[in-house]
């Protein structure tokens, strides 16, 4: 294995890791205010499906980055009417949400799937830009890859060093509690799914028009729950996510190198790789969890009226 | 306030429900209303009244033939080839009516598909993809007067034929260009699963490139699904990692793939499609795609006047089934003087893709001295040529 495939893996690592890490920093920001979103799946598709099309139809990679963004807010707002305002089992709304974005996401890419877009542009990692050749396009980033780990950090500095941080945390643990210090927790748990939904749709802008630079439906392939997994695994913090992100995307891309290397495993094994490899962690982890998860995560908050 | 949510509510709901039907739905089977249906309907009870209504014949299509895609039509790919050579039959004859269903993801969506395409009067049935083809002869006894015509498989029945390009040869060819364009003697291959097909296509390539090159390796990622794109990105990159300098494919679409190769500066060739060259304006090599348009439109003639026969067929780029796509802006006059000599001695007969002996990985020999692979062998084989690095199966 030479120093150009072991470089390599880092390098899908983050190309396919950054996607992920939005997903999952938004679902962390989601979490935190006590709402699980299992639809997750759903809107990284109908975000990306969305994104496309706009990028398509503007030529400009960026109104289609902003337009995903949107995307994937509103669709968390529709799950936050059914679980905030009407009170809805979240687990089956989310269900409902995922289903409503397969459906929504193909009649909105559908016009698009097979059309050329111009992609995010990507700049050299710097200092780097003596290497090789060879080595160069290794590093060579779109700049929603250059923002995803300050994004994380944002998200860390927004929880747990702001008013609206810990009015967010506030309400995921005791939502009874933070109404009675004067807190809106119906507001505030709009607010978590929004911010949720926009990271979500940064995610999922950067599957279809930076990564893939395509529109497949389903093409998302289960990465929504693969980020709710990792913030399990990331016990809701957003620094500990990027650890999640680099493990799984990690050995995607290490099941690949050894696919390509020769390496005398069935692939349909190795395929298997980085799932087995999440939950090994997660049943290790599990043992050791306490106080992490937000102690009113996916429950109804009745109110108080 | 309680009343407009309580609205608002089942109108989310409704649209929550119709989406979710909407994916099941997406099948544009839209049946032209306008047609009057020429057929009894699909309960095949005896037509006991229907003389008594005759429809006027001049007024209806004098064929109506279904097709049903496996994926979404202008994905420039496979099934953009095949709509493309489904539309040509209405191009030369344009008194056929032609039904079409895109994304019929499996076999059951396409036994359903397929039996409405009946109820609805067609007559002769194309069933595009690889998972179609069981429901099709499944249906092929239960409606003899119906002509089905299955694109790449192998079953054969007395109102059920297939047929299919015949890329192993072109396959051959590809691999001479790649050959001759790498410098670091690496060639990748992003595949969706070790099946008989990808198989063979991945033996010819090698076999084409090693004639011109013998130091070059083939070296194949799996995507496990046909549609991936994610995963299909993640392949190309990680073949790219091991400096790999040419790409090719064997998924449905090849955008994803090509975009991420042109994206990182290296050549690709493509499959399935023709279109697949504006992917990559810059370091694009060639490509093969299917035009079965005339195919179609002669098999469809044949159903018209009662000669049609279950026949077998297989037809490569003399007879027009296949085409290559123009060369991209990088390959030297040299590249493309080569390739169009080893395509006139393929089709002499002075080179054969897979003439023995040939070599499998572990060296042990799979096609004898003076043997060759036979068409109907090819969907058996589960093993790579020597100089292939990956799993077969």
């Amino acid at each position: 294995m030479s120093l150009l495939a072991l470089l390599g893996v880092l390098s899908s690592t983050i190309f396919s890791g950054t996607s992920l890490l939005y997903a999952t920093l938004g679902e962390v920001v989601t979490e935190r205010s006590g709402t699980v979103n299992l639809g997750l799946e759903g809107v990284l598709l109908v975000s990306a499906a969305t994104g496309y099309g706009v990028t398509v139809l503007t030529a400009n990679p960026l109104v289609g980055v902003l337009a995903a963004m949107l995307t994937g807010g509103l669709v968390n707002l529709i799950f936050g009417y059914l679980i905030i305002t009407r009170k809805a089992n979240q687990l089956a709304a989310g269900l409902a949400v995922m289903f409503f974005g397969y459906g929504l996401s193909a009649l909105i890419g559908k016009p698009f799937v097979g059309k050329l877009i111009k992609s995010l542009p990507r700049y050299m990692f710097p200092g780097l830009e003596d290497l090789p050749l060879r080595y160069t396009s290794l590093f060579k980033f779109d700049f929603l890859i250059y923002l995803v780990i300050p994004m994380a950090i944002f998200i860390w500095w927004l929880l747990y060093r702001t008013r609206w941080g810990l009015s967010l945390r506030a309400v995921g643990e005791n939502a009874e509690t933070a109404y009675a210090s004067g807190r809106n927790p119906g507001a505030i748990k709009f607010q978590g799914l929004f911010v949720g939904g926009l990271l979500a749709g940064l995610g999922a802008a950067h599957l279809s028009i930076a990564f893939t630079m395509n529109w497949a439906e389903y093409m998302t392939g289960g990465r929504g729950f693969i980020a709710i997994a990792l913030v399990i695994f990331s016990k809701w913090h957003p620094i500990r996510a990027i650890a999640g992100v680099l493990v799984f995307s990690g050995a995607v891309a290490f099941q690949l190198l050894l696919q390509v290397s020769g390496v005398n495993i069935s692939p349909f094994i190795l395929d298997m790789f980085p799932f087995v490899l999440t939950l090994t962690v997660l049943l290790i982890w599990g043992g050791t969890r306490k106080h992490s998860a937000p102690a009113t995560l996916g429950r109804v908050y009745e109110g108080t009226e | 306030m309680k009343r407009i949510h309580g609205i608002l509510a089942i109108i989310i709901g409704a649209v929550l429900a119709i989406s979710a039907c909407a994916q099941q739905a997406t099948p544009t089977a839209v049946p032209e209303p306008t047609t009057p249906p020429t057929a009894v309907p699909a309960t095949a009870v005896p037509p006991t009244e229907a003389p008594a209504t005759e429809v006027p014949a001049e007024e209806g299509p004098c064929l109506i033939i279904g097709a049903t895609y496996g994926g979404p039509i202008m994905d420039a790919g496979y099934n953009q080839a095949m709509h493309e050579a489904i539309a040509a039959i209405k191009e030369n004859i344009s008194c056929v009516s032609i039904i079409e269903a895109e994304n019929v993801y499996d076999e059951a969506g396409a036994t359903s598909t397929i039996e409405n395409m009946i109820a609805e009067g067609a007559k002769m049935i194309f069933a595009t993809a690889y998972a179609h083809q069981y429901p099709a002869l499944g249906l092929a006894e239960k409606y003899p007067d119906v002509v089905f015509e299955h694109v790449g498989g192998w079953e054969m029945g007395a109102n059920f034929a297939n047929i299919f390009g015949k890329p192993p040869d072109v396959w051959y060819m590809m691999g001479v260009a790649a050959g001759m364009m790498t410098e670091t003697n690496k060639l990748g291959f992003v595949a969706a699963f070790p099946l008989a097909w990808t198989d063979v296509f991945v033996n010819a390539y090698a076999l084409g490139a090693q004639s011109v090159n013998p130091d070059v390796e083939v070296i194949v990622g799996y995507t496990f699904g046909w549609g991936d794109s994610a995963k299909e990105a993640e392949t190309t990159n990680s073949l790219i990692n091991q400096e790999v300098d040419v790409i090719s494919m064997h998924v449905d679409s090849p955008q994803t793939v090509i975009s991420t190769a042109e994206s990182r500066g290296v050549y690709s060739i493509g499959y399935q499609n023709l279109a697949a060259q504006q992917f990559a304006p810059e370091y694009w090599i060639t490509g093969q795609g299917f035009t079965l348009g005339d195919k179609f439109t002669w098999l469809a003639s044949t159903v018209m006047d009662g000669t049609w026969e279950p026949i077998f067929l297989r037809c490569g780029l003399s007879d027009g089934c296949m085409a290559i796509a123009p060369f991209g802006p990088k390959v030297p006059q040299e590249v493309v003087d080569k390739v169009a000599q080893v395509q006139a001695d393929l089709e002499s007969g002075k080179i054969v893709t897979f003439a023995g002996p040939i070599k499998d990985q572990d060296g042990n020999v799979k096609i004898k001295e003076g043997e060759v692979l036979t068409d109907d062998a090819m969907s058996n084989v589960d093993w790579f040529v020597q100089g292939v690095v990956g799993s077969p199966k």
